[in-house]
């Protein structure tokens, strides 16, 4: 088949995010991102960019070892890669745009005596960033998991119903500022994204573009 | 305009008299002060009549001067049904009577009164039931006369606001011992919510003497001092429920709506304080007849003068502290009739207003007000809601909390027994620590009991008069209903619908357990109480209804979709474009030249591990054990009771790993029946479930010249027939997109290949294929040309095509169940159906006789002119062939190729249909589809 | 509203899970007869008290677990696998 030719007739392909940019809008690293940037003190963002990696495997196995983080909890390792223990033998890492590919090899390749798979889903969810001082006080309008510090303490991680989504959360504050990492499927980003800005709107919530090298 | 019954500053008013505030009331304007509510505003303007009556239609005034007052509903702008009492006056409001017709001085329906003795207890169940015919008569009819107020479809509608809250301790009541019981929790580590229904906390206190203001005070600086208490004032705990799961109505949120607070407490400590009883004697409804604690609450509160010459009946300190009230503020009290003594009151006189009284001696006064102060009723409505029910206590003459209550639920304050205001406190206290121990995990000692005070047990005069003044039930109807053998409360309340009004029976439902007791010759503790059931307190649909969270699904090439004229088809949570405007066209454009479908929606998961053939082999009713790398294969799976659940194929990725395809609508479901599998069954078989339907944007390029688009686009993958035929799956670059997948499937029974590209390109990848595909002749279509298509080949659509009894054999999937193997979901059921094989409805192909008639699909087939024998389940026009075309379930007996059956069209007509060699009515032998 | 103790999330609502129904044992479908197979399809014991049941945590961790319910009180309780 023709296959030279098929390459070069195409421009360069532009990825989406599953949340519509808000203009004004630029390709950044081949995404289609939002310039925009806002001083606003309660911001949401769409990280959706960011590489994602889901991985499996046995809770109590050398791989969850290396892994390091319960469910539940989530850390930085010395890469800048965000482990999250998103589920009983299962990890989320997010890592910095474009690492997806490498982080899944990397995380597919962990010893254990048991399966270990690690997939790349950047493509698959939608991944939310919502800070500021009320950040918890919305999420309460559409999450019923008791948010208070004793129950959700920084750098806590759960998956529950936010605005009738299964959506994982991820508290990650900033600055010593409240922050949440929100990822659900990819085809429910809008969906999610419009929920918080509703639930949102009596804390003045605003629209932040994509500004982050890493989770 | 003026107002003449205001009085002079009081020490506890909660005016600001610097702020007066105009409104409108039926028409005309008045002033009030900030502060006021809608009724002390309009009182201190000389107003007395708020409402008429549900029934008689009778001029009603302030009886509570509260929420639960059942005589000042009133409509604000466009919101019905606002409690005047309890509503705070703002600048501009435009409040009208709402029950009143054609207005509150000359109500039409006052005629209603002389027909009193008609209108008695069940006068609708009796009169409104035969014949059945009129019911829509009797319905306009009687909807003139109910009561409650007009929503216009058009009014701009208020913010109805849901939230979430945690608390260790809730309470609910800020009386004395509601604030102290807080005030304890908190300072022993709880995080505690406070709800008071008033706009401020104290309860009684607020509408004391110097020495409450003085404590109230105290309270109150305590209160504040201490951090780790949320208090919502204009609240109320409408609901309590399994796990202390409470309903929280927060009122008066800005823009006017009421916000539902969804709160998870670990303990609930109930301080709902006491209602004060009216009294039941002829004329008790008259405006100028009030409770005792109104009188409180209109001087001490709101500076209204509610009279000038007044009669204070009273069976208690409420009552004399009411009767000192009016003296210090003007109101001559001409006598105080104390029931202790033995004094009581027979009947108020007057037609618009109380006019004057008569007592049980005899003697007459003319007044302008009679105050009633002649018990107390327990609000026990939360702890109802925890299992608790009421018991009738004679000493203290009301019902109070029995003693079963979850070790969650406290109690504390009037609601569970009488004291002076220390004696609440320290109980509120007591209290107040052991819910917090409680919500600790702790098991608190019992707090010693407060007590409580005699009270003389008065319901009724020796007259007759209203039991319940929103449903305009009387006492001698409670009697009627008991005479004709509604003889315990459960019933009294049905029959009568005493209890049954907006006030939820906390003002009504003692002296109609206590009437009955009078008429059936039954004491409180033998009749008991009714039982109260959430809402505690009256809640907007509004509230109930929030904003409203549906999630929505969408393709990454949704905006094109739309962009492109889609109509859009609501699957499930999914958006997805029906077609482009002409589906038809559409289908012809794939038969001709190539289409490109979007059809993400369809169920990915990713299966990994050494066990996944195994797993397979156990949901599908086919065998999986063979299946190449680089191979697809088609399989249905089956729930355990043999019945067809979904159906998809599943191509074999690498050694390991496979990727399932599902239907759209069965993605969630059939990912659960895998976990439920390798959770419970198989817990030692190695396979990881990855659902990944979203993270590709699925494409089905169909047609004749599908491989010729595809060509120009692909690298990495020989597109040839012999290096890639039907039914085998590649991965390469398409589009320069990188690790996309191709699978050589075809639901439309034309070439075709279903692309998975990663879902970020998904926009990329299609709008290169129709740019690259141009002088192809290619188009998008929509779900209806696919339907149009697949229908043609004859592909069923589980549970379109199958229902909830389809099992395997019936949907024409016979060749591919597979008995020999040793287990699989539903394999049971199918082992013995096989057996009788020969009774399983079957799944034919239909052409009508008539090629233009498309039967609606669900039209019935019926055998010999009568009886059901199956059922049409899919029906288009088929564009490639002219004519109609169907799929149907049907009986064995009329399956045979050849059979005419006769289909009943949804207009009782008959229409005949041939049943068709095969179910493919387009390329039965598949040419096209593995060309 | 119902709290449910999922043993790996914590205790939550009601609606994020699904009932998975009473809990019971698959039959060996090599030797299984109808009437055995059949109750096991669609016999259950709705028992008034204490009863084992399975739930399915949906919008959590996405395990199906074992609690012990009172039908009469609804008191819940972690329960042990069938």
């Amino acid at each position: 088949m023709a296959e030279s030719r098929a390459a070069a007739a195409q421009p360069s392909p532009v990825a989406r995010c599953p949340v519509r940019p808000a203009e004004p809008v630029e390709v950044r690293d081949g995404w289609e991102v939002s310039q925009r940037r806002s001083a606003a003190p309660l911001r949401l963002m769409d990280c959706s960019p960011l590489g994602k990696v889901l991985v499996h495997a046995e809770p109590d196995g050398r791989a969850a070892a290396a892994l390091a983080v319960p469910f539940g909890r989530s850390r930085r390792d010395e890469g800048g890669t965000f482990v999250v223990g998103s589920g009983p033998g299962e990890w989320m890492l997010l890592g910095a745009v474009g690492t997806g590919g490498a982080l899944a090899a990397q995380a597919g390749a962990l010893p254990d005596d048991r399966l270990v798979t690690a997939v790349d889903v950047t493509h698959g969810r939608a991944l939310l960033r919502l800070t500021g001082p009320d950040a918890p006080a919305l999420l309460a309008k559409v999450c019923a998991v008791d948010l208070r510090d004793r129950v959700t303490p920084d750098g806590a991680a759960f998956r529950s119903s936010v605005a009738k989504l299964a959506t994982d959360v991820v508290r990650d504050d900033r600055d010593a500022t409240s922050s949440y990492l929100l990822h659900c499927e990819r085809s429910s980003g809008q969906y999610l994204f419009d929920a918080l800005l509703d639930a949102g709107a009596e804390f003045g919530v605003d629209v932040d573009g994509f500004s982050e090298g890493t989770a | 305009m003026s107002a003449p019954y205001r009085l002079e500053p009081q020490p506890g008013e909660v005016l600001d008299r610097s702020q007066p505030v105009r409104f409108r009331w039926d028409g005309r304007e008045y002033d009030g002060l900030a502060g006021d509510t809608i009724v002390s505003a309009l009182l201190a303007s000389g107003v007395d009549c708020f409402s008429r009556s549900f029934k008689y239609s009778r001029p009603r005034g302030v009886l509570t001067a509260s929420f639960v007052d059942p005589n000042c509903t009133v409509q604000v702008g466009d919101e019905p049904n606002v409690r005047a009492a309890h509503r705070r006056l703002a600048a501009g409001m435009d409040v009208r009577p709402q029950n009143a017709w054609p207005s509150l001085r000359y109500d039409a329906r006052v005629v209603n009164s002389a027909l009193a003795r008609f209108l008695t207890a069940g006068f609708y169940y009796k009169t409104f039931m035969k014949p059945q015919r009129l019911w829509p008569v009797y319905a306009s009819v009687l909807s003139r006369f109910a009561s409650g107020g007009c929503t216009r479809p058009d009014a701009a509608h208020a913010y109805y606001d849901k939230r979430y809250a945690h608390a260790d301790v809730v309470v609910a009541g800020a009386g004395p011992a509601g604030l102290a019981a807080a005030v304890a929790a908190a300072r022993a580590g709880a995080r505690v919510m406070l709800v008071e229904e008033e706009y401020d906390v104290g309860g009684h206190l607020r509408w004391g003497d110097p020495a409450d203001l003085a404590r109230l005070a105290e309270l109150r600086a305590v209160l504040v001092a201490e951090p780790g208490i949320e208090v919502l004032t204009d609240s109320v705990v409408t609901g309590r429920y399994d796990d202390n799961w409470l309903a929280i109505l927060q009122r008066g949120r800005p823009g006017g709506g009421e916000r539902l607070v969804k709160t998870r407490a670990a303990t609930l400590v109930v301080a709902a304080g006491l209602v004060e009883r009216p009294y039941v004697f002829a004329g008790n409804d008259l405006p100028g007849v009030v409770l005792g604690t109104a009188v409180r609450r209109l001087v001490n509160l709101h500076a209204v003068r509610p009279g000038s010459r007044a009669v204070v009946f009273t069976a208690n300190e409420e009552g004399e502290a009411a009767a000192a009230d009016l003296q210090r503020v003007g109101v001559e009290v001409v006598r105080t009739v104390d029931a202790r003594r033995g004094e009581g009151i027979a009947r108020a006189l007057g037609r618009r207003h109380v006019q004057g009284v008569e007592l049980t001696d005899g003697w007459r006064h003319a007044v302008d007000l009679l105050v009633t102060s002649t018990g107390w009723t327990a609000p026990t409505s939360l702890l109802n809601m925890a299992g608790n029910r009421p018991v009738w206590d004679p000493t203290a003459a009301r019902f109070r909390p029995g003693p079963e209550l979850p070790d969650t639920v406290f109690a504390t304050g009037g609601i569970v027994g009488d004291g002076t205001t220390d004696e609440l406190v320290a109980h509120g206290q007591a209290v107040g620590e052991a819910a917090a121990a409680r919500a600790r995990g702790e098991r608190p000692a019992p707090v010693p009991p407060l007590g409580v005070r005699p009270h003389p047990a008065m319901f009724r005069g020796p007259t007759h008069g209203f039991v319940d003044m929103s449903e305009d039930v009387t006492s001698k109807d409670i009697v009627a209903a008991a005479a004709e053998g509604y003889d315990s409360s459960e019933l009294v309340k049905r029959f009568t619908t005493a209890t049954m009004g907006p006030s939820q029976g906390k003002l009504e439902v003692v002296n109609t357990v206590a009437v009955l007791g009078e008429a059936v010759g039954r004491n409180m503790e033998q009749l008991g109480t009714t039982v109260w059931r959430p809402p505690y307190a009256p809640i907007s649909l509004g509230a109930l209804a929030g904003r409203i969270f549906e999630p929505v699904r969408r393709s990454p090439m949704h905006a094109w979709h739309e962009a492109h004229g889609a109509t859009p088809l609501v699957a499930g949570q999914w958006i997805r474009p029906d077609s482009y405007g002409d589906p038809m066209a559409e289908a012809s454009a794939v038969r001709r030249a190539v289409g490109i479908i979007d059809v993400t929606p369809l169920g990915k998961l990713e299966l990994q591990g050494p066990d996944v053939p195994k797993l397979l082999n156990l949901v599908y009713v086919n065998k999986w054990s063979k299946l190449d790398v680089g191979s697809v294969r088609y399989g249905v799976m089956c729930a355990e009771d043999g019945v067809v659940f979904d159906d998809g194929v599943t191509g074999r990725l690498a050694d390991e790993h496979y990727l399932m395809s599902t239907t759209s609508s069965g993605a969630a479901a059939v990912w659960e029946w895998l976990e439920n599998w390798l959770q419970t069954e198989h817990a030692d078989w190695q396979v990881h479930v990855t659902p990944l339907t979203t993270a590709y944007a699925s494409i089905n390029v169909a047609g004749p010249r599908s491989r010729e688009l595809l060509a120009r686009l692909v690298e990495g993958i020989d597109l040839s027939p012999e290096a890639f035929p039907y039914m085998r799956v590649r991965t390469g670059r398409i589009a320069g997109v990188e690790n996309c997948l191709a699978w050589r499937i075809g639901f439309t029974g034309e070439l075709s290949y279903e692309i998975h590209v990663p879902a970020s390109y998904g926009l990329h990848v299609w709008e290169t294929l129709l740019r690259t595909g141009d002088d192809l002749g290619v188009v998008a279509f929509g779900v209806e040309a696919q339907r149009i298509l697949r229908l043609e080949k004859g592909h069923l659509i589980v549970g379109q095509d199958t229902d909830g009894l389809t099992k395997a054999f019936s949907a024409g999937l016979e060749g591919l169940v597979k008995l020999d193997k040793d287990d699989f979901a539903g394999r049971p059921e199918l082992v013995w159906g096989s057996e009788r094989l020969s009774d399983a409805p079957r799944l034919v192909a239909l052409q009508p006789l008539d090629p233009h008639l498309v039967p609606a699909e669900g039209s019935q087939i019926v055998h010999d002119h009568s009886r059901i024998a199956g059922r049409v389940t899919s029906s288009r026009r088929s564009p490639e062939l002219g004519r109609s075309i169907c799929l149907a379930q049907v009986e064995p007996d009329l399956a045979a190729p050849g059979s005419v059956v006769t289909i009943v069209l949804p207009d009782g007509s008959r229409a005949e249909a041939t049943v068709q060699p095969q179910l493919a009515h387009v390329d039965p032998e598949g040419s096209r589809l593995r060309g | 509203m119902l709290l449910i103790p999922c043993p790996h999330c914590g205790p939550r609502n009601s609606s994020e899970f699904r009932y998975a129904g009473e809990g019971r044992r698959r039959p060996d479908v090599t030797a299984v007869m109808p009437p055995e197979w059949r109750s096991y399809l669609y016999e259950r014991r709705n028992a008034a008290g204490w009863v084992r049941e399975s739930w399915y945590h949906t919008f959590g961790c996405r395990r199906f677990f074992a609690v012990e319910r009172d039908t009469v009180t609804n008191a819940v309780r972690p329960g042990s696998p069938a």
